[in-house]
């Protein structure tokens, strides 16, 4: 039962004016605070609800030009559906209501949802019963509670190889399966790009089975969620939904120009997003007429309705010469650039190296990015056009056989490539993954399954491999003071790297079971942002407090792959990078943004 | 007194196991079980041919035989109302037997109108004892039923005459009877209770935007004046459909009717039909006495595959922890049972939104989400990838490799697009309207479900000629395609086959399930029939891969649950413990109908009706089997 009472608001503010009479100088403030004020939620007793997060959608937004295969052709702008999130104070209370036509929702942990097109006056919340609190509990509290019979090696290999599309432990995957529809599922996954070891197949899927059917009948068994807390007060959320249930918006990047420009990874297409008119244009990256969908690593999503990923849009960073945008086409031996000026493309066509992944840029205009497949890192001289590439050493013999035959191997149609069925010892490849510029100009790369780091000096070349004594690192960042900061996705942790003491410290996650993509780190304001992709938030760490506050996303079923940091006020862009995309709440993608409210 | 009788009768016509068979579906909860217990496991093996019935409808000419499909699930009628076995042919020819000898005695001919191209069926008739009508005097017991062409008829249960009294002449015209049986006509026997005699209708929803609207109306019993009637899709002007064309179910006790909806029209585009579209897809409960709804369960939001609610709603005690509930279990297309309190409608699992892919067709909103039972688990696996294609030889296994590659698929509520796309299950199931049986107070639900891929797509209709008439179901292996007029598409379907004619997906192609509705798990499964005469020419021995399958079964106290439904000519026995196969019997046609069961002077009999399967393009007949232990 929820309704919107006026009355209620303005007794309150009433009294409140007569308690502060004799407080004259604070008056003018309490009463504009007042009037700013405009919605009050509580619970069914009238105790005010603080972090309700409200959730303001326009209903009056122009027609989008979707002409091209259900997406903007090129180079036309569109206007995005612009919402904004705002959260109660410890009052109850928020100014979120404005002038013309909106969809508010307003969600409290422990709520029903509310949906008006008012946000003004009271609102009452209605509890959940105790069913729908256990159902609302995010991915990674279910997950926590996963044990896996006692083997933890097993869930890590679980989560390794399972949990870097989707949410795991979602209402859609932890519905009851049989342990053949678990089976096949797995098998399902693993031909879509999942390496779950053969052996480890069966016992996964029984013990998906036995295990959700536990916590299902034993609820009580499965966490709360971290209480959302005070700060969220002070922040503002804003959302633009680009793109469609099929897209999926992988990294993205905060231009100096002002625009946002976000990737869709299986359409191969750049969003260029005017944040302050919520304005967005499409641009297509151009393939070659004989490129095959799924480039040269072959389609694997053949059942797909829609797939148009010839180059695979990944990774973006910017030269600071210039502006231009760098872009890791992961699917193409190639490096793309965006000229910000003309829109066009420029392909810059390598020789050797799979997979390009994660980019950075580098003071001296050089583009550094990772070759996840090949264990390489490639270096791009813009003067020269040329391109140096660092090979990252072999684990032993074996890997170094396999590394030197993947060129003949990509010789071979996708079709007929063998590929090795993967084992918890070789998980296939070393994949370097993340990788960053220190400020004294060195590279720093991850490498995700081999669970080590790699130190390249760009001057010399001199590769030093460091071991990383926790699993899972995928992506890392660096600080103002050169220490390395790097996600380790099975720990659940943060880990940060000390370049001068060789030291590792490891930093529990405000959040239970989360399994952190990536980061990135506000060198002025010294924090460190962390991506969440089984808990619907992400997480801000203060370097010197080594405080933690956490931001739940409006969205369920968030996963969220890439963090940008505005240099200018901190606010901090993420997207909505969950696959596939129509699983997540909304079915839309959406780049989000976190700024913090005026004073 | 008299309220402790009334409840005590209806207690025991919804849940009192008796060794009769009243309703169509054993009880007006449709449990289809029997607390028969002579035919038993160990004597099973014994059952021998007691009796044979036949309709008549083998005389008719060819080109009506072939329209035909025998489906009718007798009723027993209790003593004061002649203890006759009544069935009707799928000509709605009304027949009582002498339960004992399978002789005729007496008939009713509606004579119904025969110009339709689509199967003529009926499969079964109601009893009401109409109280307001002097013990003795004719028409207190009366039969119901609606024949084809929409005429509600009722007939004295003791000679079979018309009821004098009811509507004109003994017969009122239900909603649609204006109207060609091309576009609305009937399938399921009516139900009847609290005065009221009360149909459904089944509506041709793929071929027309504006389909007839599936209305329900309830008439009096004693007179046949219309007393309410409810419309499925009120406020979809642009649609029609969400008919009935399950049986329905009643409790009493709580004063409710439950309506198993169908999809609103057309059945695979809804740019016509914004938004969930409301009560199509769902279970309805209406206030027996007012037909105001009382609450509704959706299972499928804005249907685009047809997956209509195919089955009964069946009635039992959910009892769990102590506690026992009143419950309704819906099976359905899709693959899922839905366990509802049925006196509030809240599912008594959980129901998670599971997220599905949104439409490419202009225009088309899909639903984002739909919703799944936490448990029991999905019935069927609906993914189907080009490494799970099957075949008999690497050549056709290739073959449906490619196929596969070539189709789109995104798994279950993966609309149909302008390319072609897997249809797991397709429209005739997972269940169908065989619904299924539910063991005494056990909560195990046994029953039958499909498994064969199908595929769809929509083309524009201007870009191809005008196709030829087509099916409901591509259930034969064949492609075919419907215009849906008042749309911009024609919708082409087909099943997902080999050249060998062979589905694409791996056996069992149909099964028997039997689910712990209480515990929330699949407790065992079996392939259901042999596909031993589905190639060019029948082979001397079964290969029990399972095969597509319509109608249902039924369970005893005895521990056997019966079925026919496949493409075999099979009559079997299951234990309900394990699914093994006890007995089965060569009908001389399949059996595309619901047994029933009852015990008639000591004796225990099986009774189902082989008609053949229109549907499957198998031979038709008229034979109404009993089956019996030996006497003595």
């Amino acid at each position: 039962m929820t309704y919107i009472d006026k009355t209620g608001i303005i007794a309150s503010a009433l009294s409140e004016v007569i308690m502060m009479r004799k407080l004259a100088p604070l008056f003018c403030l309490l009463a504009m605070t007042a009037q700013a004020v405009q919605l009050q939620v509580s619970d069914p007793e009238g105790n005010p609800i603080p972090q309700a997060m409200v959730t303001r959608t326009p209903l009056d937004t122009p027609t989008p030009d979707l002409s091209d295969d259900g997406y903007a052709p090129d180079g036309i702008t569109n206007t995005a559906a612009v919402t904004v999130t705002r959260f109660t104070n410890t009052q109850g209370q928020v100014d979120i209501a404005r002038e013309g036509k909106y969809s508010y929702r307003v969600r409290a942990q422990g709520f029903k949802d509310n949906y008006s097109n008012s946000a003004v006056g009271n609102l009452k919340l209605s509890p959940m019963n105790s069913q729908e609190l256990i159902a609302s509990y995010p991915s990674n509290v279910w997950l926590s509670q996963l044990a896996f019979g006692g083997d933890h090696a097993l869930k890590e290999v679980f989560q390794l190889n399972c949990s870097f599309c989707h949410q795991q432990a979602s209402p859609f995957m932890r519905n009851e399966r049989t342990v053949e529809q678990w089976v096949s599922v797995i098998e399902r996954m693993n031909t879509y790009g999942a390496r779950l070891p053969e052996d480890d197949i069966q016992p996964v899927a029984e013990l998906l089975q036995k295990e959700y059917r536990g916590l299902r009948e034993n609820p009580e068994q499965v966490p709360a969620p971290r209480r959302w807390e005070t700060h969220l007060a002070a922040i503002e959320m804003t959302e633009w939904p680009i793109g469609d249930g099929f897209s999926q918006m992988h990294d993205f990047l905060l231009h100096p120009n002002g625009f946002v420009y976000v990737g869709d990874n299986l359409f191969d297409r750049l969003y260029e997003i005017d944040p302050k008119t919520g304005e967005y244009t499409v641009y297509k990256v151009p393939h070659e007429e004989d490129a095959r969908v799924g480039g040269i690593l072959g389609n694997r999503f053949t059942l797909f309705p829609k797939m148009q990923n010839y180059m695979g849009v990944h990774s973006f960073a910017y030269s600071k010469k210039d502006g231009n945008i760098f872009i890791t086409p992961s699917l193409q031996q190639a490096l793309l650039e965006f000229d910000v000026t003309t829109k066009k493309f420029i392909t810059h066509e390598m020789s050797a190296g799979l997979y390009p992944h994660t980019i950075r840029t580098d003071e001296q205009d050089r583009i550094w990015f990772t070759l996840a497949l090949s264990s390489q890192v490639a270096m791009f001289d813009r003067e020269s056009a040329e391109f140096t590439l660092y090979d990252l050493p072999a684990r032993g013999i074996q890997e170094w056989l396999v590394l030197k035959a993947l060129p003949a191997l990509f010789l071979l149609d996708p079709e007929d490539r063998p590929l090795p069925s993967a084992d918890r010892d070789s998980t296939g490849l070393p994949m370097p993954y993340g990788i960053d510029v220190a400020p004294d100009g060195g590279i720093w790369v991850a490498r995700l399954y081999a669970n080590d780091l790699a130190h390249i000096e760009p001057d010399t070349g001199e590769i030093t491999m460091i071991d990383f004594p926790y699993s899972g690192p995928r992506r890392l960042r660096a600080d103002a003071n050169g220490n390395i900061w790097i996600v380790a996705f099975q720990n659940s942790l943060l880990v940060k790297y000390d370049p001068i003491s060789k030291d590792f410290t490891d930093y529990e996650l405000p959040v239970i079971n989360e399994l952190p993509y990536a980061l990135n780190v506000d060198r002025d304001r010294g924090t460190v942002w962390v991506n969440g992709n089984q808990s619907d938030t992400i997480m801000s760490f203060d370097i010197a407090t080594e405080g933690w506050k956490v931001f739940p996303m409006p969205r369920q079923r968030f996963f969220t792959r890439d963090i940008e940091i505005s240099e200018q006020d901190g606010a901090v862009y993420t997207t909505n990078s969950h696959f596939p995309t129509w699983q997540s709440e909304g079915a839309t993608p959406t780049l989000l943004r976190i700024t913090p409210l005026a004073d | 007194m008299r309220l402790l009788a009334a409840t005590a009768l209806a207690l025991y016509s919804l849940t009192g196991w008796a060794q009769g068979w009243p309703f169509y579906g054993g009880n007006s909860g449709g449990t289809h079980y029997s607390a028969a217990a002579q035919i038993d496991r160990n004597n099973v093996d014994q059952l021998e041919v007691a009796w044979i019935h036949r309709s008549g409808d083998s005389k008719l000419p060819d080109h009506l035989l072939q329209k035909t499909s025998g489906q009718s699930t007798p009723i027993l009628l209790p003593p004061e109302a002649g203890a006759s076995l009544v069935y009707c042919s799928a000509l709605n020819k009304v027949m009582a037997l002498d339960p004992g000898s399978g002789a005729q005695r007496w008939a009713h001919d509606p004579k119904i109108n025969v110009q339709t191209e689509r199967p003529l069926r009926c499969r079964g008739v109601s009893y009401y004892e109409e109280k307001r009508v002097t013990p003795g005097e004719h028409c207190r017991h009366r039969i119901f039923t609606i024949t084809y062409d929409r005429r509600l008829i009722a007939l004295d249960a003791l000679d079979g005459k018309r009821c004098k009294d009811f509507g004109n002449k003994g017969e009122v015209g239900q909603f649609g009877n204006d109207m060609s049986t091309d576009y609305i006509s009937n399938s399921s026997p009516p139900v009847a209770a609290a005065g009221l005699i009360i149909a459904g209708s089944a509506v041709i929803d793929f071929h027309y935007a504006k389909a007839p609207r599936g209305t329900v109306q309830a008439f009096d019993s004693l007179t046949g004046k219309l007393t309410w009637s409810f419309d499925p899709v009120a406020g979809l002007k642009n649609s029609g459909g969400a008919n009935v064309w399950a049986p329905m179910s009643i409790d009493e006790n709580l004063n409710l009717l439950y309506l198993p909806t169908s999809a609103a029209s057309p059945d695979y585009y809804g740019v016509n039909r914004p938004g969930d579209n409301g009560y199509a897809n769902s279970v309805v409960a209406l206030d027996l006495q007012s037909g105001e709804v009382r609450w509704h369960f959706q299972h499928v939001r804005h249907d685009l595959w047809d997956y209509d609610s195919p089955a009964q709603p069946i009635l039992f005690d959910w009892k769990k922890n102590g506690a026992s509930i009143p419950a309704l279990a819906q099976p359905t297309k899709q693959g899922f049972v839905f366990v509802l309190d049925r006196r509030t409608g809240e599912s008594l699992w959980e129901i998670t939104e599971q997220p599905v892919p949104p439409s490419q067709i202009p225009g088309e909103m899909a639903a984002t989400t739909q919703p799944k039972p936490i448990a029991p688990p999905p019935l069927l696996d609906t993914f189907l990838t080009p490494d799970q294609a099957w075949g008999l030889t690497p050549w056709d296994r290739g073959q449906c490799a490619k196929k596969l590659k070539e189709l789109d698929s995104l798994g279950l509520f993966t609309p149909l697009s302008e390319k072609l796309t897997l249809l797991l299950p397709g429209s005739l199931g997972g269940a169908n309207w065989g619904g299924g049986a539910v063991l005494a107070d056990s909560g195990i639900l046994i029953l039958n479900i499909n498994t064969a891929p199908f595929t769809g797509q929509l083309i524009a209709t201007a870009s191809i000629p005008p196709p030829e008439a087509g099916g409901d179901h591509p259930t034969s292996g064949q492609r075919f395609q419907v215009p849906m007029k008042g749309t911009p598409y024609t919708v082409e379907l087909g099943t997902l086959v080999s050249s060998l004619g062979i589905p694409c997906s791996a056996p069992p192609w149909g099964k028997l399930m039997a689910v712990d509705l209480v515990k929330g798990k699949i407790l065992w499964e079996a392939a259901l029939g042999s596909v031993h005469e589905m190639g060019p020419f029948p082979l001397p021995f079964h290969i029990e891969w399972g095969t597509p399958n319509l109608g249902g079964g039924i369970a005893t106290a005895g521990g056997l649950f019966f079925i026919g439904a496949t493409m075999d000519r099979q009559l079997r026995a299951f234990d309900v413990s394990n699914g093994e196969t006890l007995w089965r019997y060569t009908l001389p046609v399949d059996a595309a109908a619901t047994p029933m069961t009852y015990t008639y002077r000591g004796r225990q009999y099986l009774v189902i009706n082989a008609g053949g399967h229109f549907m499957f393009n198998r031979e038709q007949s008229d034979y109404l089997f009993a089956f019996a232990l030996p006497e003595n």
